[in-house]
């Protein structure tokens, strides 16, 4: 066994928080679901193919990711596009494709894609970053991001245009540029509330500045959410005994606002314990990125990790009332096998890039 | 690269990275900090809030207090009647229902279209349904048979209130009817949890409207209790969480008489009037009588619209309640209060004497005011002018009088004022003056308005109420007894006098025995009704006139009119000499007043004195 571990690339600080993680996240999910078995049982299932793919995939050389970073970015905006032609359309959005039995959010991989592709192409250039590659990759992140915003899912093409620009940042772009650029942003936003958000993006925006004028309407959700989490107070109402949650008070348990559900049954302390575990997934994915092998690798890691930080911040502040509702699952606890994947992939695709070590010098 | 400049960028990669990890760190931070302010310094609104969601408190009705009388017998009781009350969550297919429940319950087109309608919105939130009210006993027999076909209906009992006297207590116990003002009473419940209240009565929520009922309405009342259901976010009641049992109101012991308010309602026949009977010992009101009547228990329990529009519309106007609103001249039923007034400003004494010529004649203008009888009565001194009622010696006594001071005198014996502690809605009548007669007709009081008032006409009215009141006060020598229809312990009775200096006892000696004369001799006006009891009874009639004539032979052409005869009145007290009781009678154009009101009041004192 002892040997098996030793061949293969594997961390054990990630694997054991993504395990806890997991387990917890069924956990949750089994009374959040009001009990549903089949539901768990389903994410149970996901949850194993999720771990087997980490581990495959962290096993090929980052090279081999390097190498494919561009196709990967043309065959996700491929399956974008298969999207926009033949996928079902659920609740005015088209997001998903079918692959054989399953069905995908193709999104979910511009996640992994947009950075693994900006890391490709910037990780060999010189500091500071010249005009022309600034422009390349900003249009790449603006493309993609553009695509996914038009399905419409706004969360997940704020996530992907993060998970770039962070890539972007972490390659050393200007702070004289940044400056320029956030000036920019705030003079063009008017353009942006009253052309490109639809309608509902703007009431969510609305109601969450004044949450009590329409306690029954658009912000029912988030005070649900609120009152959830306050009157689990300390300790919590216990497993399967949040008021809030087995009586439907609050929506979109399985998914969105699952903390609350968490919040409600399990207290402060549940709270606590489940953030000390993403505390140290983090900082364990920050030291990997410090220590990792080249600035490739770096990037890589420090995008995909903060990334997937990106996530889970907006996703806790939008059910606590901090940010306006956007659809962001809690990542690894809440339902849906789409983000699960491209979750335990980035993962992979971490551990690989942060324990295949070099020791010649290039 | 060379490898200064790949340091560089590992340098600038790393505090780069320190930065963004330390933003998402402190992002963790303000999650956790707001975390915190919810679950810790938040907890109590957001659990209050949480319950507030979940908790659906409902009204559990009260029953109210029955009503009894002086001898402990129930005058309002609240009678159990059953209704079959559905659960609409365990009807699967609501016509195989109804079809297996017709042989067992009648139900007419409406009842079932009725119950269709609103069947699956209760299914929905488990909410109970009455489904037919008020089962026959065989309807209840059938049921109770068959209950095991049924486990989604079951009978319930719900109340009525129901009088064993609905009709001549109507005016004195009045009735409820449907209200919606209970929510006031629990603040703590929401308004709109009200309509799944849990009812004990048929007709809902109820409230007193007239009469006691609504005079003691918070004393019978009683207090709500309250089931609470947990709730889900679709509005389904889901399981009872608490309950707490609601409080019956307190029982109401009147001071009514069945037996004489009986008597009452039987020697005034169908005739219009009223008969008020005062407890002298208690001040309690016995009797409270108002003709003609109405059912309370069809007031309380759903009366057709048309019966109500009858009622309404009757020219008797039963819901008038005479014996406190009907405003009545006093008639020669004041005379004692005017001899009253006479003896104590010196005016006149027992022993003055003057001749009746059957007439008196106002100096100032020569206007003619007649007695009742033609020829006059001779000589009389005030013992004589009460026995045969001389209008001749009062209308000189009051021709004396100081009309300021005359109605002073009238308004400190109850005139013009409500004088029962618990009546619904009584009328306070009134005692004029010259102030009022000249705002009111823009004329000036003039000498012939007193001399009409030593005679009980003209402006001054009075309510059988007040006249029952005057006649305890005559009978109790000048206490006040207050009169009540219930005694309750917290109504502490002050103890009023009415005292002059110029009246003494030896005045209310004689007084008792001119009154005792009007009946009890031979010469005295109310002398038919003496046989009809084997006890002494001392008292008052009057005629009260309802159009001012000259002659008789114009009264015989005005009486062709049945709205324009007298009323007849009078008061009375007994058994004399300790009198127990005090009674006042009027008659609507009854006439006559001691031979058509005085068998009534005689009635009504041999029943209170159980002879």
């Amino acid at each position: 066994m002892n040997r098996l571990f030793q061949k293969i690339y594997f961390d054990p600080y990630i694997f054991f928080s993504l395990f806890l993680l997991s387990v917890l996240g069924l956990f949750f999910l089994f009374s959040a679901s009001n009990a549903d078995m089949g539901i768990v049982l389903k994410q149970f299932i996901y949850v194993v193919a999720g771990f087997i793919i980490m581990i495959l995939i962290s096993q090929p050389d980052p090279d081999i990711f390097r190498r494919m970073s561009g196709l990967f970015l043309i065959f996700s905006l491929l399956l974008l596009g298969v999207t926009y032609l033949f996928g079902p359309e659920i609740n005015g959005a088209q997001r998903w494709v079918r692959i054989g039995p399953a069905s995908f959010q193709s999104s979910e991989l511009l996640k992994l894609a947009v950075p693994i592709f900006l890391a490709n192409f910037l990780f060999d250039k010189k500091l500071p970053i010249q005009r022309k590659e600034i422009i390349i990759s900003l249009a790449t992140i603006f493309c993609c991001f553009f695509l996914v915003f038009r399905q419409p899912d706004l969360g997940t093409a704020l996530i992907i245009a993060c998970s770039g620009l962070f890539v972007l940042f972490l390659s050393g772009l200007s702070w004289s540029f940044m400056g320029g650029s956030l000036i920019l942003l705030i003079m063009s936003s008017p353009f942006i509330w009253n052309i490109l958000l639809q309608p509902f993006q703007r009431q969510r925006i609305a109601t969450f500045f004044n949450p009590e004028s329409d306690p029954f309407g658009a912000s029912w959700n988030i005070i649900q959410s609120k009152v959830a989490i306050g009157s689990g107070g300390l300790l919590g109402k216990g497993f399967g005994e949040g008021s809030q949650t087995q009586l439907n008070f609050l929506p979109e348990t399985e998914t969105d606002f699952i903390f609350s559900v968490i919040g409600e049954e399990f207290g402060f302390l549940g709270v606590l314990l489940l953030l000390s575990i993403y505390l140290f997934l983090l900082l364990r994915c920050f030291y990997l990125a410090l220590s990792a092998r080249d600035r490739f690798c770096r990037l890589v890691i420090g995008g995909l990790s903060l990334t997937f930080a990106a996530n889970l911040i907006i996703n806790l502040c939008m059910v606590v009332g901090l940010l306006p509702v956007v659809g962001m699952p809690l990542p690894f606890i809440s339902k849906g096998g789409s983000s699960l994947m491209s979750l335990f992939l980035a993962f992979g695709i971490i551990v690989s890039m942060g324990t295949h070590k070099k020791f010649l010098p290039q | 690269m060379i490898f200064e400049e790949r340091q560089i960028e590992k340098n600038n990669f790393s505090s780069r990275a320190i930065l963004l990890f330390g933003l998402i760190i402190f992002m963790l931070l303000v999650v956790l900090i707001k975390v915190f302010s919810l679950q810790v310094s938040g907890y109590t609104d957001y659990q209050l809030a949480a319950l507030k969601n979940k908790n659906y408190a409902v009204p559990v009705q009260a029953l109210r207090g029955e009503i009894f009388d002086r001898n402990g017998m129930v005058l309002v009781k609240n009678e159990p009647t059953f209704d079959l009350i559905t659960r609409p969550n365990l009807i699967s297919n609501i016509d195989s229902f109804l079809e297996a429940i017709e042989p067992v319950i009648f139900l007419s087109q409406i009842e079932k279209d009725k119950y269709k309608k609103l069947q699956k919105d209760k299914a929905f939130v488990n909410k109970e349904l009455v489904l037919k009210k008020d089962l026959s006993k065989e309807e209840i027999a059938r049921f109770n048979v068959r209950s095991f076909n049924f486990q989604n209906a079951f009978i319930a009992k719900r109340y009525r209130r129901i009088s064993d006297y609905p009709e001549i207590f109507s005016h004195v116990l009045g009735y409820t009817s449907r209200t919606d003002d209970d929510f006031k009473s629990m603040p703590e419940i929401p308004r709109s949890h009200w309509k799944d209240a849990e009812l004990s009565y048929a007709q809902g929520l109820i409230k007193g409207r007239t009469g006691l009922e609504e005079v003691y309405n918070d004393y019978l009342s009683g207090e709500h209790g309250q089931r609470v259901y947990e709730m889900n976010a679709r509005g389904q009641f889901l399981k009872p969480l608490s309950f707490v049992e609601p409080s019956k109101g307190s029982d109401l012991f009147t001071n009514l008489d069945i037996g004489a308010q009986e008597s009452a309602a039987k020697y005034l026949g169908d005739r219009r009037g009223a008969v008020v009977a005062i407890d002298l010992e208690s001040g309690g009101i016995n009797v409270l009588y108002s003709s003609p009547v109405y059912s309370i228990n069809k007031l309380s329990n759903g009366i057709s619209d048309l019966e109500f529009q009858d009622l309404i519309n009757d020219v008797d106007k039963p819901f008038f309640n005479r014996a406190l609103q009907g405003r009545y001249p006093p008639a020669s039923t004041i005379k004692p209060a005017i001899g009253m007034y006479g003896l104590s400003n010196n005016i006149v004494d027992w022993d003055f004497e003057m001749k009746d010529p059957g007439f008196f004649t106002l100096p100032e203008t020569g206007r003619v005011f007649r007695g009742w009888r033609k020829g006059g009565h001779g000589k009389v001194n005030m013992h004589k002018a009460f026995l045969v009622s001389s209008n001749t010696y009062f209308f000189s006594l009051a021709y004396q009088a100081d009309i300021l001071e005359l109605s002073n005198h009238l308004s400190s014996l109850g005139f013009g004022q409500k004088v029962c502690l618990d009546c619904f809605d009584e009328d306070q009548a009134f005692v004029p003056t010259p102030a009022w007669k000249y705002s009111m007709m823009n004329a000036g009081w003039v000498k012939g308005d007193t001399v009409n008032l030593g005679i009980g006409q003209g402006y001054l009215v009075t309510t059988p109420m007040q006249l029952a009141n005057y006649a305890s006060l005559l009978a109790t020598k000048g206490q006040f007894t207050e009169p009540s229809l219930v005694s309750l312990g917290a109504q502490k009775k002050p103890l009023k006098t009415w005292e002059d200096d110029g009246f003494d006892n030896s005045d209310w000696i004689k007084m008792h025995a001119a009154l005792l004369g009007v009946i009890e001799s031979d010469y005295g006006t109310a002398r038919s009704i003496r046989d009809l009891k084997k006890f002494q009874v001392a008292g008052k009639s009057g005629t009260a006139e309802l159009v001012s004539l000259d002659s008789k032979e114009a009264y015989q052409e005005v009486r062709t009119s049945e709205l324009l005869r007298d009323h007849s009145i009078i008061i009375a007290f007994g058994p004399m000499p300790n009198p127990r009781y005090a009674v006042s009678v009027v008659i609507e154009n009854g006439e006559s007043g001691g031979a058509v009101a005085g068998p009534v009041a005689i009635e009504v004192l041999k029943s209170l004195i159980n002879e």
